[in-house]
């Protein structure tokens, strides 16, 4: 008979191991180390929503964008001032990328990228060793010798791999990203393991302003399936953020298809990131998901 | 070849035909040209984009992508398309009077089997008027004619959105070859309580699992050299799927596989009940394989088998 497993929610971890060790943890190592001693790690999960980020005519306020990041960091790291919050997990010697996203039709908000940026540089940065990139990581000097990353993206139905998400984000440091798509890309997570990415991922943003729910054929793009969601999901967990960020997607499709509708294909790389490559955590019961803002239609 | 056996004796039965009519519809499936309609020619698809539509002009930035090149132009959706024998992609912008952007993309898919089975991948109504069929939803309009699948997009779509890409889908439509051929395994779908439009043609088992998730491994051996068909047929969302080998080897191969890995061993011919709760069934004829799954009942899953080996007894003897 196995022991019983202790529960231990990040927020405990936070409170016994201090800032320091889920600032270096960023998730991931810790999640291994405390599997071995049989004590269940649930990762913390802020998603934060607010009314008006996002107006009518679909511009994002940047203003209201930065005090969104500010508001979850606080709540997802437990310090008193965001600032706190960004020195506990960059340092001043870093050198940051923050992998964007740039899909001409959803990429990163400028607005998104920009508060990471300015947050970043408040921690003490040198500005040359800051730089937002996506397509060109692997060209780009400052992400060749990076020694923090800040990933960020919009989820999105995708065509081939289900939703476009934070573990598929990290597809740009592949030599070959076809590589990497197999069996509805399921093998995703082992992008993380690469020398340019692994250990070095400080904080997970998934962009949920303005979801995708549903595609117009391959690869086509129509505004009537997005809508307001008006959200940021944060996690030191790619996985965690992920599997949060599908769950309103897979909620939003039900609601406007009036039926259940499984996303095709199933996303499956993210249970996968967690199961077979143990990324993060995606099972619901391991995710202490913190729900700060606007609730109307939060749908989960 | 216990699968072929039971194939043959269900067929017998459930037809009520001699031996000789089922001999003579093995090996019209064999003789049947059935495999993907292929154009090997090369055109220009940029002198296939019209300079001038309606108000809109073409700009001089025409791009063109290959296999090679195409997640240069779309992400990993790319693999859909190489999926199937697509060639290359032409994308053009057109400015209209007042400003308003139209985007043209013309994909050369080789065969009219592929054209065709790119554009019903994510298709959920279709009309005809266009090429073989087209689909108008929000600011995208998707056609296929001939061996070419066409895409026309307005950046912002409005109220007269939806002329303006009926009319460019025409315009390109137009200058390609008239004919167009829906792949022959799509015919082969038995007609009754079939859900319209819900017919997927692919080829790979990646593709397969996007429409069905059938598992991780490659159970029916599916690749570049196999035609399938999955349609939804009601009561409920029962799925059939219909595949196309090389030959009857091959077929019979991927039979056992499947009956091994997905009907934990039963021999295919009787429903099996899945951990889903639903039943599926397996059964080969010739090269081709006729399966059943998703459905209800035992009852159904029989039904819609019998459906379908009717209709390829049909359209084999037609030749």
């Amino acid at each position: 008979m196995s022991k019983p497993n202790h529960l231990v929610t990040r927020r405990d971890f936070i409170k016994g191991a201090g800032c320091a060790a889920v600032g270096l943890a960023a998730g991931l190592p810790v999640l291994a180390e405390e599997a071995s001693q049989e004590i269940v790690i649930k990762s913390r999960v802020v998603l934060i929503r607010n009314r008006d980020v996002v107006s009518g005519s679909g511009k994002i306020d940047g203003a209201l964008v930065r005090q969104m990041l500010d508001e979850a960091m606080v709540a997802l790291f437990g310090k008193d001032k965001a600032i706190d919050c960004w020195r506990q997990i960059i340092k001043p010697t870093d050198i940051v990328g923050i992998k964007s996203n740039a899909w001409k039709y959803l990429p990163t908000p400028p607005e998104v990228e920009q508060a990471i940026m300015s947050r970043v540089l408040e921690a003490g940065v040198a500005r040359e060793n800051v730089a937002i990139d996506d397509r060109d990581v692997l060209g780009n000097v400052v992400f060749q010798r990076a020694t923090a990353l800040i990933n960020t993206r919009p989820m999105r139905t995708h065509a081939w791999s289900g939703v476009g998400s934070l573990v598929k984000n990290y597809v740009m440091f592949a030599e070959n990203p076809p590589d990497y798509h197999d069996d509805a890309c399921a093998g995703l997570a082992k992008l993380w393991e690469l020398p340019t990415v692994k250990g070095k991922t400080r904080l997970n943003i998934l962009v949920m302003l303005t979801p995708q729910y549903h595609n117009v054929g391959p690869h086509h793009f129509d505004k009537a399936y997005t809508w307001s969601y008006n959200g940021l999901i944060v996690s030191t967990d790619p996985v965690a953020a992920d599997s949060v960020g599908l769950k309103i997607i897979q909620k939003k499709r039900q609601l406007a298809f009036g039926e259940d509708r499984p996303l095709q294909p199933n996303a499956h790389h993210i249970a996968i990131a967690d199961q077979e490559y143990h990324l993060g955590n995606s099972n619901p019961s391991k995710i202490d998901l913190i729900r700060l803002g606007w609730e109307n239609d939060i749908l989960i | 070849m216990l699968a072929k056996e039971n194939a043959a004796k269900d067929l017998l039965s459930g037809m009520r035909t001699s031996w000789f009519c089922y001999s003579a519809l093995i090996v019209l499936s064999v003789l049947c040209s059935c495999g993907k309609q292929r154009h090997g020619e090369a055109v220009n698809l940029t002198d296939l984009l019209p300079p001038q539509i309606s108000s809109c002009e073409r700009q001089a930035d025409t791009a063109t992508y290959d296999r090679e090149t195409i997640f240069d132009y779309i992400d990993g959706a790319g693999e859909v398309y190489r999926s199937y024998d697509f060639r290359e992609v032409a994308v053009a912008r057109y400015v209209c009077e007042g400003g308003a952007m139209l985007r043209v993309e013309l994909f050369d898919m080789g065969s009219d089997a592929d054209a065709y089975g790119v554009f019903s991948y994510g298709r959920e109504q279709e009309e005809i008027g266009i090429g073989g069929g087209y689909e108008l939803r929000g600011s995208v309009l998707s056609f296929w004619q001939n061996r070419f699948y066409g895409c026309v997009s307005v950046e912002e779509s409005d109220a007269s959105s939806g002329e303006l890409l009926l009319a460019a889908a025409r315009a390109v439509s137009h200058r390609l070859p008239q004919e167009s051929s829906r792949p022959s395994l799509v015919d082969m779908l038995p007609s009754d309580n079939l859900v319209p439009h819900s017919d997927r043609y692919c080829h790979r088992h990646q593709s397969l699992n996007y429409h069905f998730y059938l598992a991780r491994e490659n159970v029916l051996h599916l690749d570049s050299t196999t035609n399938a068909v999955l349609a939804r047929y009601q009561p409920g969302s029962t799925l059939l799927l219909l595949v196309e080998y090389p030959d009857s080897a091959k077929a019979s191969s991927a039979a056992a596989s499947f009956m091994q890995t997905i009907l934990l061993g039963a021999n295919g011919i009787e429903p099996t009940a899945l951990a889903s709760g639903k039943f599926a069934s397996c059964e080969q004829v010739g090269r081709y394989l006729i399966i059943v799954l998703e459905s209800p009942s035992v009852q159904s899953a029989l039904s819609l088998g019998e459906l379908a080996r009717k209709r390829f007894a049909e359209f084999l003897s037609q030749g």
